[in-house]
């Protein structure tokens, strides 16, 4: 009879804990999400209008290296604009950040401007 | 074994550091190595031995890890940990830094030249490889930078006779990338090492790949073409023999000898060995064999192995010690 008891006290104190686990699980993932999505959004936002500043300053210039520059600046500029912004499960995310980073790494030495953003943007990728 | 591997020339070439790296200019004439002491020799040949000409100590402010001829043998580029690869040009017996490339976010880990001269390629700590382009005025403009590993770049190395490039790393890949559209891009990953790769090197054809790694293995790679070969579509690369037992150690560096087809390694016991390739083996399963081996080379890790583009047999290595050693290889056949 006693194991009985014991048994259903188990399995009941296992569901409660349960549902409190899943219902705290989806405040602290919520919370994490906007964070992330804050992030990423400010560097992503600083990234366009970075690189539509440049394109202004260059578009008018007709030498050589500023062509060069402004086509190297079509393709993150490009990436940015197709960006799923109401798609939080795009699951080419992470790879196609790391093509815009590395696009705007490439424009930014073809510009001679250093890379340092730390004033503006805390990027770095999510990490778990 | 009737090979053996005759010590020529020991020296102290990078005091109280250790040297990193060693590499021959295309003539064969002189040797340029790098170290811990933030400086770049250049060693020249008198009479038997080997001696200082040049000290490039401005240059950097840390570490010089990998240095790199042009083609043309007037350009020595160097790479740094201090985030910067210099361009150096080689006026009589000095050399003068004509620029400095910048652009990684830390420690550059190696430089190397294409064949054809107007391309250079590095790598860095912040897993990216870069490509840059140099001009008939001898300017230098990065045209790729290439997020494919996800690890630290160790190595990156031309292949000498195609535009392509291969580049290795910390997390246990290699990959080879090819030119696209005016851009650069990753055609292949070859995996298969459990651990770091540290050194690539290829065959003098280019038909094959060489991979040494931290996991003490040497994996040979070889480019197949797929089945019912579409056009454009990329061959893959299959590793097609793997030497282990042979290195008690992690294995830095590989070089293919260019003349005889030998291939040397650096090792982290502290020793250094030459392969030689089984004649008789199907060519789409090699078979090498230790040839020869000096246990206790130097005191410390080997760093860098290098085979003299002229002089067959000729093989230089460098250790954390800071000496570099000059040897006589001798296959029996």
């Amino acid at each position: 009879m006693d194991s009985v008891i014991t048994q259903s006290f188990h399995v009941e104190g296992y569901r409660k804990g349960f549902d409190e686990g899943t219902r705290q699980g989806m405040i602290d993932g919520r919370k994490h999400r906007a964070s992330h999505g804050a992030k990423l959004s400010t560097e992503v936002s600083f990234d366009y209008g970075f690189g539509i500043t440049w394109k202004c300053l260059l578009q008018n210039n007709t030498d050589v290296k500023a062509r060069k520059r402004l086509k190297a600046l079509e393709s993150p500029l490009g990436l940015i604009l197709k960006f799923p912004h109401e798609e939080p499960q795009y699951e080419n995310l992470q790879e196609d950040m790391e093509k815009v980073r590395a696009k705007f790494r490439l424009v930014c030495s073809l510009l001679n401007v250093p890379t340092d953003f730390s004033d503006y943007v805390k990027s770095g990728g999510i990490s778990f | 074994m009737n090979d053996t591997l005759a010590l020529l020339q020991k020296f102290n070439a990078h005091p109280d550091s250790r040297c990193w790296y060693v590499a021959w200019n295309p003539k064969g004439t002189l040797l340029a190595s790098c170290g811990g002491d933030r400086t770049i020799r250049i060693w020249g040949r008198e009479g038997d031995s080997w001696e200082c000409k040049t000290v490039l100590q401005d240059g950097h402010q840390r570490t010089v890890r990998k240095v790199a001829w042009s083609p043309c043998g007037n350009y020595l580029a160097s790479a740094s940990f201090d985030a910067k690869t210099c361009i150096w040009k080689k006026k009589n017996d000095d050399f003068e830094c004509l620029t400095v490339l910048e652009g990684h976010e830390n420690e550059v880990k190696c430089v190397a030249w294409a064949p054809s001269g107007n391309l250079l390629a590095t790598c860095s700590r912040d897993k990216s490889v870069w490509i840059w382009e140099v001009d008939e005025e001898n300017e230098y403009e990065c045209v790729s930078v290439v997020n494919s590993h996800t690890q630290d770049v160790k190595h990156v190395v031309w292949h000498p006779t195609q535009e392509l490039l291969a580049s290795c790393s910390y997390d246990n890949n290699v990959c080879v990338y090819k030119e696209e559209d005016d851009d650069w891009e990753c055609r292949a990953t070859l995996e298969g090492h459990t651990s770091t790769v540290w050194g690539l090197t290829f065959d003098p054809s280019g038909q094959r790949l060489a991979s040494c790694s931290d996991d003490c293995t040497v994996k040979i790679w070889k480019e197949c073409q797929p089945e019912g070969g579409q056009e454009g579509t990329d061959a893959a690369w299959k590793c097609v023999c793997t030497l282990s037992g042979f290195h008690g150690r992690t294995v830095y560096d590989i070089a293919w000898c260019p003349l005889t087809g030998a291939l040397a390694t650096a090792c982290g016991d502290d020793g250094v060995r030459v392969f030689k390739e089984d004649e008789t083996a199907d060519p789409d399963q090699p078979a090498f064999s230790l040839s020869a081996h000096v246990p206790k080379a130097h005191t410390q890790d080997v760093n860098c192995i290098a085979w003299h583009p002229k002089e067959a047999g000729l093989l230089v290595s460098c250790s954390d010690n800071g000496e570099i050693a000059v040897w006589n290889y001798q296959s029996g056949v």
